[in-house]
């Protein structure tokens, strides 16, 4: 008797669950089906439909952007003493809410560790991350991500105390190489030696918090990471009386860095990738958060980019003032770059962040 | 007598019940599996395990025999196998310290049985993943052992029998300098041959009461097989002594130990032992007090009493829940990639960082841990059978 009254309370547990999930199976059929039309650009029908599962929409209801970070990154993403999030890729999670929002602070942080974020992306946990993640193939295709207009141009270099007197690559033959588990420097650190005949043992961590005593400590020779994150971590060893650091001269991979969203939401997509331009755009044209109030300009792009020009919408589901909101709670990209990144020791001019009127990368579509 | 009506008959309501519950959970899963499907779709994401057969395209450390060229599945066997050795280095750690914690728990000396109760509190209560960070920190990265250039070589008559330093440890190890087929069989023949002594004598022991000697006479063959088998077929196998290359960054024969491996077996060893300690320690007092007495009445030893009077009857009811103690341990080998040792979890995690997909890594994950498990409980049951008192 006692056996079937617990198998009966099971059993409506049972029915229960295979309720709700019921619904839920149903309503996530239903987007399933319309998210598919829209991505394949079929019919028409399948317009609307996308439109509403945007995850733009979604957002805007919501008023707060959720924004994959790193949070122990020097320079791009940390939390200060007062517990604030700061750093470059923080202020660009900034310019999207300043952008769509109209509210710099309108964002969630989620912090994640390098295995972690693309799940994240792809499940929805979070609507885009800015986390110094490069741009390949294979996560462009594999992992459902899209990337967007690249942030920071990175390449990834070699760092070993300065004592040591190595600056080739050929000198750490058979050397402990510490990196960073769940990076695409793992697989350059193996290109690059293997296709030169370098033998060396790779030491693996998942944290730069494990990572950085291992190398302090001896455990390995050689650090070897984005260059961006070198310096980084130069600076703050070197700060805190520790060895002097030394980074080799060779940059052997290209690392494009920027923000990524979830494949298959065309809308949102193109609002962040404008919002992230608009900080480009701007200092093209010279508007920083000091002259944006009242820029006065002839030049219709940057009326348009102003939002005072033509009343043409542009469709992209942004407001009309996105880029003075952008300009003025967050800055130009020249502004946020500096804000950030020569703290760690790494310069703007002449790098490839560089504007590309001044033989840089950074070159962005016109606005209009 | 009438029967009830089948709304209310037990007999009916029992399969009704099972085959409804049974059916509420596969539907379950069936509509998971669809959603993720669904779900999968939509990102444009495969759901196939085509990844296994791609190169792997990084280096295992401390492997250096791995080719970046191989397959992700060879890789993956990498991890089974580092996962192994620090589950049965592990495991042998955690049940003789185990063992001796938890005696030692129950000993009549007050210093003796207060440490081992420090120990036990001090380990149990502590995750392991801060034990195996704390040892790796503590006894590596700040420790007292010098770097690998300077490392302190001990060594007996010219060959070093031991090298330490805070990067990977040198001991002897053997290395193949002829063909072994011949050699294994011999060992094969003599491990049978020592099995048969071994039953013989037990035999003249049940028969005629004589000492039947049976360690002795078992080990016994077993080295004159081992002797037989090194000379018959020109001695195939030499020791191979840990020297430091001329760059001071390599081993040259010898046997390599890491300082992952070490930190994460001790320290997983210790923790567990904690535990086993208290099984140890519980079924010591679960053998009838009437035993030690009849013991004592036959004048046993204090040793001769645990060693032929009690641990044999404590064991046989510690070996179930130390089972759970040794999955559990094989298990938080997964934690080894805190102190970078290339298990399966760290392995797969690294992999997924490289662009394989996650979901299907994990599935192959879990799939592994599962095996682990099942094949342990699986032989370490049939043990506990074979130990387990009869009772007539």
């Amino acid at each position: 008797m006692k056996r079937s009254k617990i198998l009966a309370a099971i059993a409506v547990l049972m029915l229960v669950i295979a309720a709700c999930s019921d619904t839920g199976g149903d309503d996530d059929g239903e987007t399933t089906t319309t998210d598919a039309t829209g991505t394949t650009g079929g019919g028409d029908g399948g317009g609307d439909g996308g439109e509403e599962g945007s995850k733009l929409d979604a957002v805007k209801e919501a008023g707060v952007i959720v924004c994959g970070v790193n949070e122990t990154l020097p320079g791009f993403g940390v939390i200060d003493d007062e517990g604030n999030y700061s750093g470059f890729d923080i202020d660009f999670c900034r310019v999207v809410a300043a952008g769509i929002l109209g509210d710099a602070d309108a964002v969630e942080y989620f912090p994640l560790s390098a295995e972690a974020r693309f799940p994240a992306l792809q499940s929805g946990e979070i609507d885009l991350m800015i986390r110094n993640t490069t741009w390949t193939a294979i996560r462009d295709g594999q992992e459902g991500a899209n990337f967007l207009h690249t942030t920071f141009y990175d390449g990834q270099g070699m760092m070993v105390p300065a004592a040591t007197g190595f600056t080739t690559l050929e000198e750490l033959a058979n050397a402990n190489i510490c990196v960073l588990s769940g990076t695409t420097t793992e697989l350059n650190l193996t290109a690059v030696f293997d296709s030169r005949g370098i033998p060396f043992n790779p030491i693996v961590f998942e944290e730069n918090t494990q990572l950085r005593p291992a190398y302090e400590e001896g455990q390995c020779e050689a650090w070897t990471s984005d260059s961006s994150q070198l310096a980084a971590f130069k600076a703050s060893i070197e700060g805190e009386g520790g060895e002097d650091q030394f980074i080799m001269a060779e940059i052997f991979s290209k690392e494009p860095l920027g923000p990524v969203v979830a494949d298959g939401d065309s809308a949102w997509a193109q609002a962040v990738e404008w919002t992230i331009m608009a900080t480009v755009q701007a200092w093209e044209f010279g508007i920083d958060s000091s002259n944006v109030d009242g820029f006065e300009s002839d030049h219709p792009d940057v009326q348009n980019l102003l939002g005072a020009g033509t009343d043409e919408a542009t469709g992209l589901g942004l407001p009309a003032d996105f880029a003075v909101q952008i300009i003025s709670q967050v800055g130009n990209y020249e502004e946020i770059f500096n804000r950030h990144i020569p703290a760690i020791g790494l310069a703007l001019e002449g790098t490839p962040n560089d504007l590309w009127t001044n033989g840089g990368l950074q070159y962005v579509p016109p606005y209009h | 007598v009438a029967r009830p009506p089948f709304w209310r008959d037990i007999r009916v309501l029992r399969v009704v019940g099972q085959v409804v519950a049974t059916a509420l959970v596969v539907y379950l899963l069936w509509w998971l599996y669809g959603n993720l499907v669904a779900s999968f779709e939509r990102l444009g994401i495969a759901l196939n395990f085509d990844f296994v057969t791609s190169q792997t395209r990084f280096r295992i450390p401390f492997y250096p025999e791995f080719e970046p060229s191989s397959p992700v599945w060879q890789m993956l066997l990498v991890g089974i196998k580092n996962t192994l050795l620090a589950s049965i280095v592990g495991v042998v750690i955690a049940s003789v310290v185990g063992l001796i914690v938890g005696v030692s728990r129950l000993s009549e000396n007050w210093l003796v049985a207060r440490l081992a109760t420090i120990y036990v509190e001090l380990f149990r209560n502590i995750p392991p993943l801060v034990i195996i960070i704390f040892f790796g920190f503590a006894l590596f990265f700040f420790g007292p052992f010098p770097l690998f250039a300077e490392s302190w070589e001990l060594s007996i008559g010219g060959n070093n029998v031991l090298i330490l330093n805070k990067d990977r440890w040198g001991v002897p190890g053997v290395t193949q300098t002829g063909d072994l087929l011949v050699f294994w069989v011999i060992l094969l023949v003599g491990n049978v041959a020592s099995y048969l002594v071994w039953r013989w004598r037990t035999r003249v022991f049940d028969n005629t009461g004589a000492p039947h000697h049976r360690l002795r006479w078992g080990f016994g063959v077993l080295l004159a097989s081992f002797l037989l088998a090194y000379l018959a077929t020109g001695t195939p196998i030499e020791m191979s002594w840990p020297v430091i290359s001329d760059d001071r960054r390599l081993y040259e024969g010898g046997f390599a130990i890491n300082w992952g491996f070490i930190s994460l077996t001790v320290a997983l060893g210790l923790y567990t032992a904690s535990h086993i300690g208290e099984i140890i320690r519980g079924s010591i007092l679960a053998v009838h007090s009437g035993q030690s007495e009849a013991a004592n009445a036959l004048a046993l030893s204090s040793s001769q009493r645990y060693r032929f009077v009690i641990l044999p009857q404590a064991l046989r009811i510690a070996l179930p829940p130390t089972i759970n103690q040794y999955l559990n341990l094989v298990k938080n080998t997964s934690l080894g990639t805190a102190v970078a040792y290339a298990e399966i979890t760290a392995l797969t995690k690294t992999s997924i960082g490289n662009g394989r997909p996650t979901f299907q890594s994990i599935v192959i994950l879990m799939a592994v841990y599962l095996v682990f498990s099942l094949v342990i409980s699986f032989i370490l049951n049939i043990v506990n059978r074979r130990f387990t008192l009869v009772e007539r």
